[in-house]
């Protein structure tokens, strides 16, 4: 509590700019990852052990508003397996069995790329917090090939965020925003006992004249040998019906021309 | 069958690649079982063979609601000669009438309802939950409307049409209705219904309920009009050697099947599982001892009847070996661990309380970037006197690996 409210006094104490309302703040940050409210993504993950490629694995992601994703596995290896997330509820759907299986947020989190990480672009709808300071960004260490460092030093605004909702994968996030354009930076992702899971990293690239973040390294405290590389291939904005969120429609094959 | 399964692969291939997802999976399954040569329904090899291998070329198709899964399989038994045939696992259409509303023709997989060992409401798919190094299902012919809305949904289904009475339930041509919804609270509901020729009504309903990030409890009911079970007709009529299979289905008036369970999951990676469930369809502990009191008065005329009318009366009584649940009520608890890095062992007791039966399961999987290793033991034992305890395979060792080609 003591240091919500020294975070509050220092927010006070910041520049107007700063001490911006962090609901608006995690919304022009989310804009960076999705331009639009439904989209589907197309993502590949690199999962890499003490520096070298192990596993690859392609997913397609459909988002709606209101806390909606729809994860299809496309890899071989996990071909016909779907995840559906609504707010904070879960099925998965294994193709061998063609039913679907009602799972709990920490049954989500397993696997070795937690579909959490990847059908998780926002945090508007699932984060509230207090800007915590502004810092030098943070600079990506020098062994990540796919993250470099700006050539010159940029100022950020420290986020301290809490979990707003039930079912999301972090219960807390230290957040990194560049400040002039709210440009996500990077993450610290923690999990209910307050443990750092994670370290993000968001690497932009300009996309139609517009900086857009098209990767995302996760770098794992528990297992620090492991790197995974979430690379967005494609954001196209896409609003797929309703009634393919239900999930006893996981098993039609409704969403191929979508 | 393998002209069928040819001719499906064939045009699997046939149609264009670019537009069309398709993948193909190879996949090694060994298994060697050690005979329990104590027990009273061991007749020995060939009749109980203790090594089989199934290999098995999986191509899956989807060109927009068009769906094809095939097998080809090559499989070897010791001391037989190797098979080989192709399945149609499924081959069916999804297509859509409206917004919402879609229609299903073909074969396709129908698995409905709850439960991890024991799956009352799959009225349709019946699938064997406990079998070791399962092979991939094979759905039934279906023809199927599905109505969805946002948490909704109803599917109308007439499977097997035009077959009329099937050899099993499987089989069975019958009208099955699913209704499922989630409901303000986050409750998964079901309810099935089907009517056929062997069962007559089936109803049921169930529910899944998640508490909290890690607990989830679940729990499902069936009645059907008519139970059926195998028993062998020299009980009760006073013989003790057939000429002929006496195992035959016993038709009995209603019973109900039903699940409850809970699971949690932790976010270390451990998870645990107890169910319960009770199946009319099985044996109770009275019908045991009177199968094995009948094999043993056929035992005792060893030296007076034709050891092979013996041995063969023997290996129709352990048919009753082969249902999915031997005795009526069951009890699974279940350790899982995964590391999170394609690593997940686990841990299964099966107990049958009516007679103090057990069987152990461990477990591993390893799974790589296109490559997976299952390994499993399995070991029935027990009380003296109970049904796994007298089986006539003691223990099973398997392996499944799986190649993913693209």
């Amino acid at each position: 509590m003591s240091r919500r409210l020294a975070a509050l006094a220092l927010a006070v104490a910041l520049p107007a700019s700063a001490a911006e309302n962090v609901a608006a703040l995690l919304k022009q940050a989310d804009a960076f990852r999705l331009p639009a409210e439904s989209v589907r993504v197309e993502t590949q993950v690199e999962l890499y052990k003490n520096g070298a490629l192990d596993k690859e694995r392609l997913y397609t992601v459909y988002v709606k508003p209101g806390r909606r994703s729809l994860v299809l596995m496309k890899s071989p290896s996990e071909i016909g397996q779907k995840v559906l997330m609504l707010a904070d509820q879960f099925w998965l759907l294994m193709p061998e069995s063609q039913r679907p299986l009602r799972i709990t947020a920490s049954q989500k989190l397993l696997g070795e790329a937690s579909t959490g990480d990847i059908a998780s672009m926002t945090w508007s709808e699932d984060y509230d917090g207090v800007v915590e300071d502004e810092v030098d960004c943070p600079v990506p260490p020098p062994n990540l090939p796919e993250a470099t460092a700006p050539p010159k030093p940029r100022r950020c605004l420290h986020l301290d965020l809490a979990q707003a909702r039930s079912g999301v994968t972090y219960a807390r996030i230290e957040l990194y925003l560049e400040k002039s354009i709210k440009l996500p930076i990077k993450a610290d992702l923690y999990v209910g006992s307050g443990k750092r899971a994670k370290e993000a990293w968001y690497v932009p690239k300009p996309i139609e004249g517009q900086q857009r973040i098209m990767a995302m390294l996760l770098l794992d405290d528990i297992q620090p040998n492991r790197r995974t590389v979430v690379h967005y291939r494609s954001i196209v904005p896409k609003a797929a019906p309703d009634e393919f969120f239900n999930p006893a429609a996981l098993v039609r094959n409704s969403l191929s021309g979508w | 069958m393998v002209k069928r399964g040819a001719a499906s692969c064939l045009l699997a291939l046939a149609l264009p690649a670019g537009a069309a997802e398709f993948n193909a999976a190879l996949m090694v399954a060994p298994e060697v079982d050690t005979p329990n040569t104590a027990s009273p329904y061991y007749v020995g090899p060939p009749l109980v063979p203790d090594r089989a291998s199934r290999q098995d070329l999986e191509l899956r198709l989807r060109e927009g609601g068009f769906n094809v899964q095939e097998t080809l399989r090559w499989q070897t038994i010791r001391d037989r000669t190797p098979e080989q045939h192709g399945i149609a696992n499924q081959f069916y259409y999804d297509g859509e009438l409206g917004d919402g509303l879609g229609w299903t023709a073909g074969k396709k997989l129908m698995s409905w309802g709850v439960g991890f060992g024991f799956k009352p409401l799959d009225v349709v798919q019946r699938e064997n939950r406990r079998l070791v190094n399962r092979p991939a299902l094979v759905g039934a012919p279906v023809l199927a409307v599905e109505r969805f809305t946002a948490d909704e949904a109803w599917t109308v289904a007439w499977t097997h049409p035009g077959r009329g009475e099937g050899s099993d339930d499987f089989r069975d041509a019958s009208l099955a209705l699913r209704w499922y919804r989630l409901s303000a609270g986050g409750d998964d509901l079901h309810a099935v219904a089907r009517l056929s020729h062997r069962r007559g009504l089936e109803a049921g309903v169930g529910a899944t309920r998640v508490i909290g990030e890690e607990w989830s409890i679940y729990g499902a009911a069936l009645y059907e009009r008519r139970t059926r079970r195998l028993m062998n007709m020299l009980v009760g009529n006073g013989g003790t050697l057939a000429a002929a299979d006496p195992m035959s289905e016993q038709v009995g008036g209603g019973g109900t099947k039903a699940v409850a369970g809970a699971q949690w999951t932790g976010a270390s990676g451990w998870s645990t599982l107890a169910e319960a469930w009770y199946d009319a369809d099985a044996y109770s502990r009275a019908q045991w001892q009177r199968l094995d009191a009948l094999t043993a008065s056929q035992h005792a005329l060893a030296g007076i009847a034709p050891a092979a009318a013996i041995a063969g009366n023997v290996a129709w009584s352990s048919q009753a070996y082969l249902t999915p649940n031997l005795l009526r009520e069951n009890l699974l608890l279940r350790l899982g661990y995964d590391d999170r890095d394609g690593f997940r062992p686990y841990a299964e007791l099966l107990a049958t309380p009516r007679d103090g039966g057990r069987v152990w399961t461990i477990g591993a999987a390893f799974e790589g970037n296109r490559q997976r290793l299952a390994l499993g033991l399995r070991q029935a034992g027990g009380a003296d006197g109970s049904a796994y305890a007298r089986a006539p395979i003691r223990r099973a060792a398997w392996a499944e690996w799986r190649l993913a080609l693209f």
